[in-house]
C-alpha cells in the first residue's frame, strides 16, 4: 500500500495572487495561503485532507466539493470583520489572520468518541430516533442526543456590515461563464441596461479549469478581456462575487455581494460587508451552467474522494493539487478531459474507471493517446485507507475480479446536474430527459432564456452558440437592431452525455453513501422504500436526504434514481423534490440590513430639543423623542412628576407639544369635507373657534380624535394626536381623492413646520402677556377654545387656548427654528411665576384627573362614540360622516357595551390593565366585564384614579367593583372620569 | 415583487415603495341611510378576493403619494393595466 499522500501547491491557477501571500491558522495550527485562494483550497495546498465528522456515524470527511455543493468542508471562521459558527471552506474567501476551526468531532476531529458509534452503525438506519426515542416522549431523550451531535458553536456575534439596493435592469444574466459572457457580448450597444452577476471574483466559469481556447487563447484569458470590456462600458454593470439567491414574482430577484478584504502583511481582514440587491429584470438569461455528479459505491465518503469539477477548479482555478496520483471514476466523457488538465498540470492520472463498455469520442482518444490506463465497463467498489483514501478496488460491471488501484485522490464524474433552482423558484417543474440523464427546465417562465449547460447537455460551442441566439432575440423584441459581432473561434474536444450509471451493484448498500452530510445510505432509500416511504417528498423527510445545509446538491439525483430503481418506476415519473428561495444561506444581517436598533426607526427630534436637555429632560421615545420627566424637578421619577404636577396646579408648567399632529384643510369646499370626518357638526364652527371631537374608520369604530381649528372661512387646522399625525394625513388624501376627487380641498400635513409649546396653570395668563402678543388675553375676549394669531418678538405667533390638563391653558406655536427661542423666553420670563417644565408623565397623570381620553389608550379597536359619551353629539348630527351608518347597526346598540368612566380606589393601586371582575365571581379566574384603561396616583384627590372600559358602566355610577390585577384584587368604586374641576372653572379662568 | 409604474409620477415603484389600499371600485353606498344592514355591511366587510385579474387600489407613498387603480393578476402578480381615478388610462408598457 503506498504511502499516505497530501495535497500542495502547483504552477498556475488563475484566481491567486501569488505575489500576496496570507497567513492563517487551521486547528490553530499557522498555515500559508495566497490572495484568491477559498479556505479550501488553501487547506488543500497545505496537506489538510481531513475537515470534519459526519453527522450521523462521525465518519472521517475531506473536502468534497469546490464551492457551495460541498456536504462536508463545514468549518467555523473567525475574521476580522466577525465570527460564524458553521461555513463552507469553499465559499470562504483567504483573508490575512482567518481562523478556522473544525466544528464536527469531539474531543478533536482526528480522534473522535462519536466515531465509535460506527461500531453501532447497522442500528441507526433511517427512523432510527423517532422508532428507538418514542416512550415516553422525544422529548425526554432530545437533550442527549442533540449535545453530540450538530455543527459548530454559537457565540453572540457582531452583525457584518451589510447595505441594501433597490434598482431595474433590462437585463440579468445570471452566470458568467462562456453563455453568459457571450450573451452580454451580443447585447453590447443596445442600449439596455445589462446586469451580469457571477459567484466567482472574476467571469470565466468552466472556462478556468478546461483546456478550452478561444480565438487561439487560453478560454480564461479570453473570459477576463470580455470583462475588461463589459466593465468599460455603462451600460453592463458586473456583479462578481454575487449570487443571485432568489427568483420571486414578475422577475425579482435578490442578489448577494460580498466584498471580500483579503487584508496582507499582517494586516487581518475578512467579509467586509455584504450587499443585498432588489433587482427587477425584464429578460433573464439562465447562464448558471451545471454541477458534477457523484457516483456512488462502498465506502465512497472517504477523504480524497471528490468530485471531478472540483479537482479541476482546485487546479485551474487555484494551483493546488488535491494529491499527487488521481484516480478518475466517470461514467462520461467530461472525466476524461478533467484527466487530460491533470496530466498537463503535472500530476499522475493512475487509471480512468469508465462505467462504459467501449467508450468513443474525442477525450477518450486523446486520454489513450497520452496514456492514461482506462479499464471499461468497470466500476469502483471500494476503497482503502483510513482518514485519507490510498487506493480503490475496481472491478467490471455486473461482477468479476478487483484489481486494487492506488491512488490519494478519486474524481468523480456520474454525469451533469443542471442548475435550475432559480427557475423552480418560480414554480417550473423539471422533468427528466433520459438521454442526458437529466433533470431540466421543460419550459421558462415568462422573459427568461435559458443557455449552456443550465439548459442541458450542452458544449461550449452550444454555449457560445446559445449566447448570441439570446441576445440576437433581445435585440430584436426590444427594437434595438441586429448587431454583428465575430464569433469567437473556439477549439475544445466535443464529448456526449452519460451513460446510466448511478450506483455500483456490487458491495454492501450500509457503507454506500448518497447524502454525505447527512449520512444519508443506500441501505436507508431501501429501508424507506420497504416502509412505503416512496413518495421522494416523504423519502427526504423520513431519510433527511438532501436535508443538510448544503441541500443536498449532490446527493438530490442519485436518491432519485436509486429511488426509482428501487421502486421499479422512471426517474421522472419519481420526480423532484421542490427547491425554494434561498439558493443558498444568506446572513440575517444582510437581510435586516441596518434596520435595526436607532436606525430601525429614526428617532425624531422636537425643535427645541436641546433647550430640554438645557433642562435636565429624561426621554422617552413615544415616536419622537420627548421628555418624560425633568431631572431638574426632582431626583426620581414620581419626585418629579408629582413637582410638575403642583407647577400647573398651582402656578404655570411649560410642556413641548409640538409633536401634536397638524393638518392645514384649505379650499371652499374644506368645511363640507371636514364635516365628513368628524361626529360633530363643523358647518358651524366660525373663524377663530376650536372645537374637540372624533373621527371614526367607516366601521363606527373611534379612530382618532383631536381639535378642529377654524382659521378662516375655508381655512382649517386640524389637530389630530401626535400618534396619528401622518395617518389622519393620508386618511384624508385618500378620501379626497378616491371618493370626493370633485371637492374643491387641499391637504397639507405640516406639523414638523410649527414648534408648539403649551404653558399651563392658573398663571398662564399672566406669562403670555410677558411676551406682548398684542392680543387681548382676556376670558372675554379671548375664551377657552379659541384662536388668536399674534407676532412675537417679530415671529409669526398663533395662539390657540385649549386644556389638555384641566387648567387655564394656552398653546402658542411658531415657525419650528423658533421653537428653541420660545421655549427659552418662556422659561425666563416665567421664573418668576414658578414655572416648571413638564414632561409626558406628569401632562398624561394631569388629564387623566381631568377625565380627558387618550385615543389608543382609553379607547380600543371596539370603541364607538356612544361608548365615551359622545352619543348626544352623534345624534344632534344629521349630516352624513364616516362611520355613522355603522352606529345604527346592531352591536352599536347592543346592552353589554363597556363604557368609558371612571374608578377612584380607597387605600388600593389601580394599574392599567386590570380586569373588572364580574359581581358574582367569587375569585380568578372567571367572567371579567372590563378593564382599567389609564391609572396613576392623582395628587390633587389623593388616591388612585383611573379610567375604565366597563360594561354598562355608566348605569352603574356608585358601584364597587372588584379587579383583578397580578395575582391581586382590589376594590374600587365607579364614578364620572371627571375627577378635577367638573363644572370646568379653572379652564374657562 | 409586485412592480408598478405609477401612472401621476411616471416611475416604476417598487412594492416596497407602494401602499396596497385593497380592492378597488367598492362602491359606497349613497345615501348609506339608504341601504339595509346587511348591504352596508357587505360593503363594510365582503370582499371577492379574486384569484387571476384583481382590480385593486394602489398608492405611490414614497413617490407622489397619488391613489391609483390596477388590474393586477393575484396568481403571476402581473399588471394588466393602470388606470387614474379621473378616468384616464395607461397601459404598463414594459411587459
Ligand atoms: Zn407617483
Amino acid at each position: 500500500m503506498a504511502a499516505r499522500e497530501t495535497g500542495f501547491r502547483l504552477d498556475g491557477g488563475c484566481l491567486i495572487e501569488r505575489s500576496k501571500p496570507l497567513q492563517f491558522r487551521f486547528n490553530g495550527k499557522p498555515m500559508l495561503g495566497f490572495k484568491g485562494d477559498t479556505l479550501s483550497s488553501a487547506l488543500l495546498a497545505n496537506g489538510v485532507g481531513l475537515l470534519g465528522r459526519s453527522f450521523k456515524y462521525h465518519r472521517p470527511r475531506g473536502i468534497y466539493g469546490a464551492g457551495l455543493e460541498d456536504p462536508n468542508a463545514m468549518v467555523a471562521v473567525r475574521d476580522a470583520y466577525g465570527y460564524e459558527p458553521a461555513l463552507r471552506a469553499g465559499q470562504v474567501r483567504l483573508a490575512e489572520g482567518l481562523d478556522a476551526h473544525t466544528v464536527t468531532g469531539w474531543p478533536s476531529v482526528d480522534f473522535d468518541i462519536g466515531a465509535l458509534a460506527q461500531l453501532g452503525m447497522r442500528f441507526m438506519k433511517a427512523g432510527f430516533y423517532y422508532k428507538t426515542f418514542m416512550w415516553p416522549t422525544w422529548g425526554l431523550y432530545e437533550p442527549y442526543i442533540r449535545k453530540p451531535t450538530g455543527f459548530g458553536s454559537a457565540e453572540p456575534v457582531k452583525p457584518r456590515h451589510s447595505e441594501q439596493r433597490h434598482d431595474i435592469c433590462d437585463v440579468l444574466i445570471i452566470g458568467g461563464g462562456v453563455a453568459g459572457i457571450t450573451a452580454a457580448c451580443g447585447l453590447l450597444g443596445a442600449g439596455l441596461k445589462v446586469v451580469l452577476a457571477d459567484e466567482q471574483p472574476r467571469l470565466g466559469g468552466a472556462l478556468m479549469r478546461e483546456g478550452v481556447t478561444i480565438n487561439g487563447r487560453p478560454g480564461a484569458e479570453w473570459a477576463v478581456e470580455q470583462q475588461a470590456v463589459f466593465e468599460a462600458a455603462d451600460e453592463i454593470d458586473v456583479l462578481t462575487d454575487t449570487v443571485v439567491t432568489g427568483a420571486y414574482e414578475g422577475n425579482f430577484f435578490t442578489l448577494l455581494q460580498s466584498d471580500h478584504d483579503a487584508g496582507g502583511a499582517g494586516q487581518a481582514g475578512g467579509l467586509r460587508s455584504e450587499r443585498l440587491w432588489k433587482l427587477h429584470a425584464r429578460y433573464v438569461v439562465l447562464a448558471t451552467g451545471s454541477l458534477d455528479r457523484p457516483l456512488v459505491f462502498e465506502d465512497n465518503d472517504r477523504p480524497g474522494v471528490m468530485l471531478s469539477s472540483a479537482v479541476g477548479r482546485f487546479v485551474g482555478e487555484y494551483g493546488v493539487a488535491p494529491g499527487r496520483t488521481v484516480g478518475i471514476f466517470t461514467n462520461n466523457d467530461s472525466g476524461h478531459l478533467t484527466a487530460l488538465s491533470l496530466l498537463q498540470a503535472g500530476l499522475h492520472v493512475s487509471a480512468i474507471i469508465d462505467t462504459r463498455l467501449a467508450p468513443e469520442s474525442p477525450g477518450v482518444e486523446a486520454t489513450a493517446a497520452a496514456g492514461i490506463r482506462r479499464l471499461s465497463g468497470a466500476e469502483v467498489v471500494g476503497t482503502s485507507g483510513y482518514k485519507g483514501l490510498r487506493s480503490i478496488d475496481v472491478a467490471p460491471v455486473g461482477g468479476g475480479a478487483a484489481e486494487r488501484i492506488d491512488c490519494s485522490v478519486l474524481a468523480l464524474s456520474g454525469g451533469r446536474t443542471p442548475l435550475i433552482h432559480l427557475a423552480t423558484h418560480l414554480g417550473v417543474k423539471p422533468v427528466f430527459n433520459p438521454e442526458s440523464g437529466e433533470f431540466i427546465c421543460p419550459y421558462v417562465p415568462d422573459g427568461w432564456h435559458i443557455v449552456g449547460d443550465a439548459g442541458g447537455f450542452s458544449s461550449f460551442a452550444k454555449a457560445i452558440n446559445d449566447g448570441l441566439e439570446v441576445s440576437a432575440v433581445i435585440r430584436t423584441t426590444t427594437g434595438a437592431g441586429p448587431f454583428s459581432w465575430d464569433v469567437p473561434k473556439l477549439s475544445a474536444l466535443e464529448s456526449a452525455p452519460s451513460a446510466a450509471f448511478w450506483k455500483s451493484n456490487a458491495g454492501n448498500p450500509a457503507r454506500m453513501w448518497v447524502d454525505l452530510q447527512n449520512d444519508v445510505t443506500v441501505a436507508d432509500i431501501e429501508l424507506a422504500v420497504r416502509e412505503g416511504y416512496v413518495s421522494v417528498e416523504h423519502l427526504k423527510r423520513y431519510t433527511t436526504l438532501g436535508m443538510g445545509t448544503d441541500q443536498g446538491r449532490t446527493s438530490n439525483i442519485n436518491g432519485l434514481a436509486i429511488l426509482a430503481g428501487l421502486t421499479g418506476r422512471d426517474i421522472g415519473d419519481v420526480g423532484t423534490t421542490t427547491f425554494r428561495p434561498p439558493y443558498t444561506a444568506v446572513r440575517l444581517s444582510a437581510i435586516a440590513h441596518i434596520r435595526q436598533n436607532d436606525i430601525y426607526r429614526p428617532r425624531r427630534r422636537m425643535p427645541a430639543h436641546d433647550a430640554h436637555i438645557a433642562g435636565g429632560a429624561v426621554f422617552e421615545d413615544f415616536g419622537w423623542q420627548r421628555p418624560d420627566w425633568y431631572h431638574a424637578n426632582g431626583a426620581d421619577r414620581e419626585t418629579a412628576v408629582a413637582a410638575e404636577m403642583v407647577a400647573v396646579r398651582g402656578a404655570v408648567g411649560l410642556f413641548d407639544g409640538s409633536p401634536l399632529g397638524k393638518i392645514e384643510v384649505t379650499g371652499p369646499d374644506a368645511a363640507t369635507f371636514l364635516d365628513r370626518f368628524y361626529v360633530s357638526n363643523i358647518m358651524t364652527l366660525k373663524p377663530g373657534r376650536i372645537r374637540y371631537s372624533v373621527m371614526l374608520k367607516e366601521d363606527g369604530v373611534i379612530f382618532d380624535d383631536g381639535v378642529l381649528t377654524c382659521i378662516d372661512e375655508g381655512y382649517y387646522l386640524a389637530g389630530p394626536s401626535s400618534g396619528n399625525a401622518e395617518m389622519v394625513a393620508s386618511w384624508f388624501e385618500r378620501w379626497r381623492q378616491t371618493e370626493w376627487p370633485a371637492l374643491e380641498v387641499g391637504i397639507a400635513p405640516v406639523t414638523s413646520n410649527w414648534a408648539s409649546v403649551a404653558i399651563a396653570g392658573p398663571r398662564a395668563r399672566e406669562l403670555l402677556a410677558k411676551l406682548n402678543p398684542g392680543v387681548d388675553l382676556s376670558s372675554t375676549a379671548f375664551p377657552h377654545m379659541s384662536y388668536r394669531e399674534c407676532r412675537l418678538g417679530g415671529v409669526a405667533a398663533r395662539i390657540s387656548r385649549v386644556s389638555f390638563t384641566g387648567e387655564l391653558q394656552y398653546e402658542i406655536s411658531v415657525p419650528a427654528r423658533y421653537g428653541h427661542d420660545l421655549v427659552d423666553q418662556l422659561m425666563g420670563e416665567g421664573e418668576a411665576l414658578g414655572i416648571q417644565m413638564v414632561g409626558m408623565e406628569a401632562w398624561l397623570r394631569l388629564r387623566l384627573e381631568k377625565g380627558y381620553l387618550h385615543v389608543g389608550s382609553d379607547t380600543n379597536g371596539r370603541t364607538t362614540p356612544g361608548d365615551i359619551g359622545m352619543g348626544g353629539i352623534v345624534e344632534r348630527k344629521i349630516a352624513d360622516f364616516i362611520g355613522k351608518r355603522s352606529l345604527s347597526l346592531a352591536f352599536s346598540g347592543s346592552d353589554e357595551r363597556e363604557e368609558l368612566v371612571g374608578l377612584h380606589a380607597g387605600q388600593g393601586r389601580l394599574a392599567p390593565g386590570g380586569r373588572i371582575m364580574a359581581p358574582d365571581a367569587v375569585s380568578a379566574p372567571c367572567v371579567t366585564e372590563g378593564y382599567i384603561t389609564s391609572a396613576c396616583y392623582s395628587p390633587s384627590l389623593g388616591k388612585d384614579i383611573g379610567l375604565a372600559l366597563i360594561e354598562r358602566g355608566r348605569s352603574r355610577m356608585g358601584e364597587t367593583v372588584r379587579i383583578y390585577d397580578n395575582g391581586g384584587v382590589v376594590e374600587a368604586e365607579i364614578c364620572s372620569p371627571v375627577f378635577y374641576d367638573p363644572d370646568n372653572e379653572r379652564l374657562r379662568a | 415583487m409586485i412592480v408598478i409604474r405609477c401612472p401621476y409620477c411616471d416611475e416604476l415603484r417598487h412594492e416596497e415603495e407602494l401602499e396596497y389600499g385593497g380592492e378597488a371600485e367598492i362602491v359606497r353606498p349613497a345615501p348609506p341611510e339608504s341601504v339595509s344592514d346587511e348591504e352596508w355591511a357587505a360593503y363594510l366587510y365582503m370582499r371577492t378576493n379574486t384569484k387571476g385579474h384583481h382590480h385593486e387600489q394602489w398608492c405611490c407613498r414614497a413617490g407622489c403619494g397619488q391613489w391609483f387603480k390596477v388590474v393586477r393578476d393575484t396568481v403571476s402578480h402581473e399588471v394588466h393595466e393602470i388606470l387614474r381615478f379621473d378616468g384616464t388610462f395607461s397601459h404598463p408598457t414594459e411587459e
